[in-house]
């Protein structure tokens, strides 16, 4: 996974989204990897097609779509489904139009932060919510890496 | 989001390393989390800290195409 080059693409294509999963825990201090970068973006016609225009250049795919079946990377795409994942050169990225105990990119930018990491200024989850989204959530991937966020917010209370 | 200040560090050293009882550190501990690998990441600035596993990924990326080429 080359996170830098996907959020620097995204980034410098103006995109608006929030960091989440498994990328938001790691800048939050967790140990555990990824395989992908998740992102909840802001669905309006404008944000779509920045995003469009960002990806297209690293050839994305619907993940598990079998070789040969035709795939157009195109807004309505992104009009097809609140959770799209996508195999690109750069690694898997899965776009969340809504998060479980979120919302929207709207309803979470209050419990986001912005931080610099991978060469520019990111938007990504605050702890606690970060928290909340992993626990509603509740594969058990998102279960596993909850002591060790509680106990960074633990550690970090005033 | 910024690296912790040398105050708050040394504040949430101390509760990793000695967990208050009934504390969601201990329960944490219990579970099996190495708390001290937590205190080496909250040392780092968050971007230190992407890139450190920026290039943990980059490194089992190498390591799998190693592997997937040397399948018979």
């Amino acid at each position: 996974m080359n996170v830098d080059a996907a959020i620097q693409a995204l980034v410098d294509a103006g995109v608006e989204f929030v960091i989440i999963g498994g990328w938001s825990a790691i800048l939050h201090g967790s140990r555990y990897g990824t395989s992908a970068l998740d992102i909840c973006y802001a669905r309006n016609s404008e944000n779509s097609r920045r995003l469009v225009r960002a990806l297209a250049p690293y050839h994305p795919r619907l993940r598990g779509l079998p070789k040969g079946l035709p795939f157009i990377w195109a807004q309505a795409t992104l009009r097809d489904g609140t959770i799209i994942r996508l195999d690109t050169d750069l690694g898997k990225i899965d776009l969340l139009a809504e998060v479980a105990g979120l919302g929207t990119f709207d309803e979470m930018t209050a419990g986001s932060i912005v931080t610099e990491a991978f060469g520019r200024q990111v938007r990504t989850l605050d702890l606690k919510s970060l928290i909340k989204a992993k626990r509603a959530a509740g594969r058990d991937k998102d279960l596993m890496v909850l002591p060790e966020l509680e106990s960074l917010l633990e550690a970090e209370e005033p | 989001m910024r690296a912790l200040t040398p105050e708050e560090l040394a504040r949430a050293e101390d509760r990793l390393r000695n967990p208050a009882p009934g504390s969601r550190i201990e329960a944490a501990k219990k579970f099996g989390i190495d708390l001290t690998l937590l205190i080496g990441q909250l040392r780092l600035t968050p971007a230190e800290r992407a890139r450190q596993m920026h290039e943990v990924c980059q490194i089992a990326e190498r390591v799998r195409g190693a592997a997937r080429k040397r399948k018979p």
